[in-house]
């Protein structure tokens, strides 16, 4: 027997196209739940609360599933180094206040006031990457720590501020709608694709995927681990700064719940999306995808004129199904069944060789 | 005329006896003297027409109409009324604006006027600028009290384990007084018995009700929320008259929402449908999605009913924006927010109309005198109730210059010390 096999022939190019199939099959299969799942709930909606397909409803869809939908690429590319930042909602509060206090009501403020805030996302997510990738500590705490004296920084600076309006320009932007949908959506979609790329198509992005996936391995081959996981806090916090500008110019002006609901929400996107909570590979368009169901979920439950009890209830129940049924479980299984079985009673090769 | 001395035991005798019945009467003083939380110890001072428990029952008539909008919209009669009178004219009274500035910064204070007194203003939110601003009419209010001394104020971030923590810190410190907007309704319910228990008089505004107003806490300061509803369903049948409304509400459970919500309905008439009823937690940012939501589901939708002016403009004006209509709907609103007049005046669309009450910033002034009342002996009523009166956007705006947006005209709060607040 030789390495090609037992006949000692190489392997039928066919059976090579196979496998690569069935690998590509397998990695793709994880991300392919969400987008069944979004048509199934759109043809939901369709039958029972069809007014949230109708322009109306899209017109508050749209901006806010892509403000979700940036801030869970921030979560996704730290879950990807297997970690988890509970620091969004600080960095969106004290980001919002910074644009209101900086710009101070002055359009040609707005540059200083959206670098302020990115400022902030950067710092703060600096700060993130260095506790858990430098000094180890564990991310769900350190993150949580981190995200709770950032909203107490953010609520002593905006107990100073009376107008919680943005400067005007970025009010009108995001009211634009070029081609009847919102610049936000258009901005959110342009920052998610250039994710997506970088992450597919470039060095860097195959050596940060590579980390994720297999960190030992990746050490191994001379990546610097801890530096990527750095960088993914770091982008994380940009991106949730990055979000904070596109909801203060939906909502046009900041209040005390100004990033609130985007402590779990950005987590129950990444997993449903596919992405393993232990780390490896994501998807950012399927992460895109997941924020859309989501949002989309909520409007349908709040037109079908459900309860808040039952909106809360109905919302949990999905995301429970969502992680069930996610790309992540079924890959899993996927890979179980197609992974050849050991046979108990066989012989190391030598000795058949002699046997024969 | 000779005059036989007393012998030295006869003198001896006396003289014990007469320190004992000194001391006995001491004793007897003392127990008849009691603490000053202990009411029904405290003889009750003499009360006339003109004020008593420390009070003065009078109040300028430019405060009462700035505060609301009407001398007329006192509580009609009684004790209640002789709260009121007695609340807003303390506000009249000179404070220390830099003590004032100074505590409200540092969350509390010590006043320097040496007295015994620690009150607190205690509170579940207090992050926005309606609270903080009802913060400053509480400091302002307190310092017109040469006998308080410490100044306490609590938030708890909207976090209920950590608001009913809050308050039994000020109860383990004996404060003298607690105040509060019970955000979470009867789940802060335990705590209030504790304050009782502790004889620490608890006083609410802005209709934070709680069950059992009298027995588990001194009394609730507010307009009557379910004439407020019924205010609001005159004006829905006289605008509307008929189609589709929708409520919103605060927290989910909150009293101030299910009391108005509760009687506004019925009122309405057979024609006006009310299609949804939402809480909103008072962020302007679920007021837009719920909007966006109903007004997706109901497009021809006549009318809001809702407490929070701000949060409509800011919410409800982005749903209708985004959604490219016209916001010809009926308004009926609680609060009196400068930015809810700014904004529906930038509209400029007359098939906009907008009622609206008025905040009640002042109305904690009114709680913690009635804390004070109490301290002194006083019989409180279990409610204190304010007339409503829905004042019109269009003869009455609501945006004043020189405001903050989110502040409101009718506070009582200087301008110049509200401009020294948000510089």
């Amino acid at each position: 027997m030789n390495a090609h096999g037992a006949t000692g022939g190489a392997v039928p190019h066919e059976g090579r196209l196979l496998r690569s199939l069935l690998v590509d099959a397998l990695v793709g299969a994880r991300f392919f739940p969400i987008w069944i799942a979004t048509g199934v709930l759109m043809l939901v909606a369709a039958i029972i609360a069809p007014a949230a397909l109708q322009s109306t409803s899209w017109a508050f869809v749209l901006p806010y599933m892509t403000v979700l939908a940036i801030a869970a690429l921030g979560q996704m590319l730290v879950v990807m180094q297997a970690g988890i930042d509970l620091s969004t909602p600080g960095v969106m509060f004290l980001g919002g206040y910074l644009i209101v206090g900086v710009g101070n009501h002055s359009n040609g403020r707005l540059g200083i006031a959206i670098l302020a805030c990115l400022g902030v996302g950067v710092l703060v997510g600096l700060i993130n990457g260095i506790l858990v990738g430098i000094l180890q500590l564990n991310p769900l705490i350190v993150t949580l720590a981190v995200g709770e004296i950032v909203v107490a920084e953010g609520l002593r600076y905006a107990n100073g501020l009376a107008e919680a309006e943005v400067p005007s320009r970025l009010a009108s932007f995001a009211q634009n709608r070029p081609f009847t949908i919102s610049a936000v959506f258009w901005a959110g979609a342009a920052i998610t694709l250039a994710v997506a790329l970088l992450l597919r198509y470039t060095a860097p992005g195959r050596r940060f995927q590579a980390v994720g996936a297999n960190p030992r391995a990746a050490w191994m081959a001379g990546i610097h681990v801890r530096a990527h996981v750095v960088f993914a806090y770091t982008a994380a916090g940009t991106l949730y700064a990055l979000a904070a500008v596109l909801l203060a110019g939906v909502r046009v002006s900041i209040d005390p719940a100004f990033g609130a609901s985007y402590l779990l929400a950005p987590i129950a996107a990444v997993v449903i999306a596919g992405a393993s909570l232990s780390g490896g590979l994501a998807s950012a368009i399927s992460t895109w995808v997941a924020a859309l169901a989501l949002t989309l979920l909520n409007q349908m439950l709040l037109i079908r004129g459900l309860s808040a009890g039952m909106q809360f209830v109905v919302f949990g129940a999905a995301i429970i199904v969502g992680m069930l049924i996610s790309g992540d479980r079924i890959a899993s299984l996927l890979g179980r069944l197609l992974r050849p079985r050991a046979s108990p009673t066989r012989v190391a090769p030598a000795l058949d060789q002699d046997m024969s | 005329m000779h005059v036989p001395k007393l012998s030295e035991g006869r003198r001896w005798r006396l003289g014990l006896g007469l320190t004992l019945l000194a001391v006995a009467l001491v004793a007897v003083a003392a127990a008849l003297g009691g603490t000053s939380r202990t009411t029904s110890a405290a003889s009750p001072q003499a009360s006339s027409k003109s004020g008593a428990y420390g009070e003065v029952y009078r109040a300028n008539p430019k405060i009462l109409k700035k505060a609301l909008f009407n001398a007329k919209l006192l509580p009609p009669r009684g004790m209640a009324r002789n709260i009121a009178l007695a609340a807003y004219g303390r506000a009249s009274k000179k404070v220390n604006f830099n003590l004032a500035l100074k505590c409200w910064k540092n969350d509390g204070c010590k006043t320097g006027t040496g007295g015994k007194l620690t009150v607190a203003y205690v509170e579940p939110f207090g992050e926005n600028v309606f609270r903080h601003i009802s913060k400053m009419e509480f400091i302002l209010q307190a310092l017109t009290y040469k006998s308080i001394g410490k100044i306490i104020y609590r938030s708890a971030h909207s976090d209920l384990n950590r608001a009913l923590s809050d308050f039994r810190a000020m109860i383990a410190q004996r404060v003298d007084a607690i105040v509060t907007y019970p955000d979470f309704a009867d789940a802060e319910l335990p705590v209030f018995k504790e304050a009782a228990r502790a004889h620490i008089p608890v006083t609410t505004y802005a209709w934070g009700y709680v069950s059992g107003p009298g027995k588990n806490y001194t009394t609730v300061v507010g307009e009557n929320v379910c004439k407020l509803g019924r205010a609001y369903a005159k004006i829905m049948n006289k605008f509307v008259k008929s189609g589709d409304i929708a409520f919103l509400g605060g927290f989910p459970g909150n009293p101030l929402s299910a009391g108005w919500q509760k009687c506004e309905k019925p009122a309405l008439n057979k024609r006006i449908h009310v299609v949804a009823s939402e809480p909103t937690n008072w962020d302007a940012s679920k007021v837009q999605q719920v909007v966006s939501g109903i007004l997706a589901a109901h497009p021809n939708i006549k009318g809001w009913s809702y407490e929070y002016g701000l949060g409509m403009a800011q919410g409800a004006f982005a749903a209708y924006r985004a959604a490219g209509k016209p916001f010809n709907a009926v308004l009926t609103l609680r609060t009196d927010d400068v930015g809810m007049g700014c904004a529906a005046k930038r509209l400029h669309n007359p098939k906009l109309k907008v009622y609206y009450y008025t905040a009640g910033n002042s109305q904690i002034r009114v709680a913690l005198t009635a804390a004070m009342m109490k301290l002194k002996g006083a019989k409180i009523p279990p409610k204190l109730v304010f007339p409503i009166q829905l004042q019109n956007e269009a003869k009455r705006t609501q945006c004043v210059k020189g405001y903050p947006t989110e502040a409101s005209a009718t506070s009582l709060v200087p301008l110049k010390l509200l401009h020294r607040m948000y510089p």
